[in-house]
């Protein structure tokens, strides 16, 4: 008789940063759903936060919410160390938060670099820097960020979000071994182009164009990505570190 | 002028103190001596400080800002006096010398560099960090 083990999630604390849309709060629902603790922070929406809160309680799953901007390394510190006092250790950590500001290299301006690598580069950083020690110290935990199809097959307009997202990947592999001796793994998920409001422009301007580049000829849901974050955390992947898993329904470079 | 630490307040720390290392090295309590070098003698590495000074925080419930520990061993010596081009100064070692006066005299090399000040570190030296600590979240209390 076959037995199926468990995911080890249920009673985990975890974090997930933007998690109030999209594909964070996907997450957000399949690790609640899994029985984790669940804390996520959002930057401005507060409405779709107490929404995602809600609809959490409803089902009986526990999910708070903290608004929190993870550029600043301090208010990253104290959110964490709220969490962990809260919970008592932190085990789960999903680096989600991320956003695109799409343009012609030429055509960027200072801004467009620059807060595209504050909140997707320099945020996993401060958010990572405040959680690690909780984890080397409990010698256990697991650490997903969210990478794209763009940190390795590039797009256009996207030089600065590919930029953040290949810094992403670089980072994932450098963190796995240097968590490795305290049984901290770390991984990335690339998703490719998923339903979401963030990929709302590129699928209306170039949906054609995008779908015929993927395999599975359909963009995918946000549930998919959860499915692939759920699994890097779980028991199941105890012997995975260190890896980028793309969820992208075969996409194709130009 | 700085309060001296006196023997008695090292060990009334010292037993939490040497329970965070042994739960921090994965070593037997008993390894824990407040003289025996970390390094040399129970292969801490530098991850492990970061870890001890972490688990130290959450034990004492007190704040030991990153570079600290380095920062009480010059005392009253600017950067400058206390060393220079990496390499510790003869004022920069006699407070050395003096901060760490639990430390063997034949265990300070000359010259010393300061990225092997750690390797003279003592669960002693830690017992001294949070007392320090202590003091100062007293004092701005």
């Amino acid at each position: 008789m076959s037995t199926q083990a468990g995911s080890g999630i249920a009673g985990k604390t975890a974090i997930v940063t933007g998690g109030s849309r999209g594909i964070g709060r996907a997450i957000v629902e399949r690790l609640a759903a899994d029985g984790a603790d669940v804390t996520f922070f959002y930057r401005e929406n507060a409405a779709a936060a107490n929404e995602v809160v809600a609809a959490a309680l409803a089902a009986g799953w526990k999910v708070a919410a903290e608004q929190l901007d993870i550029r600043d390394s301090a208010a990253c510190a104290a959110a964490v160390e709220r969490i962990a006092d809260r919970c008592g250790r932190i085990d789960i950590l999903i680096n989600n938060a991320g956003i695109t500001r799409d343009n012609p290299l030429a055509a960027f301006d200072d801004a467009d670099v620059a807060e595209v690598l504050a909140t997707n580069v320099t945020g996993v950083f401060n958010i990572c820097r405040a959680v690690v020690p909780y984890m080397t110290s409990q010698r256990a935990g697991a650490i997903v960020n969210l990478s794209s199809v763009a940190g390795d097959k590039g797009g256009r307009g996207q030089t600065n979000y590919s930029a953040s997202k290949g810094a992403i990947n670089a980072f994932t592999r450098a963190l796995a071994v240097e968590l490795a001796p305290r049984k901290v793994r770390v991984n990335g998920v690339a998703p490719g182009v998923i339903e979401t409001e963030m990929s709302a422009g590129v699928r209306e301007q170039a949906g054609d164009a995008v779908l015929a580049r993927i395999l599975l000829r359909r963009y995918g849901q946000p549930a998919e990505i959860a499915d692939a974050v759920w699994f890097l955390v779980s028991s199941h992947a105890s012997y995975v570190t260190g890896q980028v898993l793309s969820i992208d329904g075969g996409f194709k470079m130009e | 002028m700085t309060t001296p630490i006196t023997k008695d307040e090292i060990m009334a720390v010292f037993p939490t103190v040497a329970e965070t290392m042994a739960d921090a090295l994965g070593c037997d309590l008993e390894d824990i001596k407040l003289d025996v070098s970390l390094i040399e003698g129970l292969d801490a590495e530098s991850i492990d400080f970061l870890d001890m000074v972490f688990r130290l925080e959450r034990a004492f419930k007190i704040k030991i800002p990153r570079g600290k520990i380095v920062e009480n061993a010059r005392g009253a010596l600017t950067e400058p006096e206390f060393e220079a081009n990496g390499i510790v100064s003869d004022a920069g070692m006699a407070q050395l010398r003096s901060y760490l006066s639990e430390i063997p005299a034949d265990r300070f090399k000359t010259p010393m560099k300061v990225k092997d000040i750690p390797r003279l570190f003592t669960p002693e030296t830690f017992c001294k960090l949070v007392i320090t600590a202590q003091r100062e979240a007293a004092a701005a209390a």
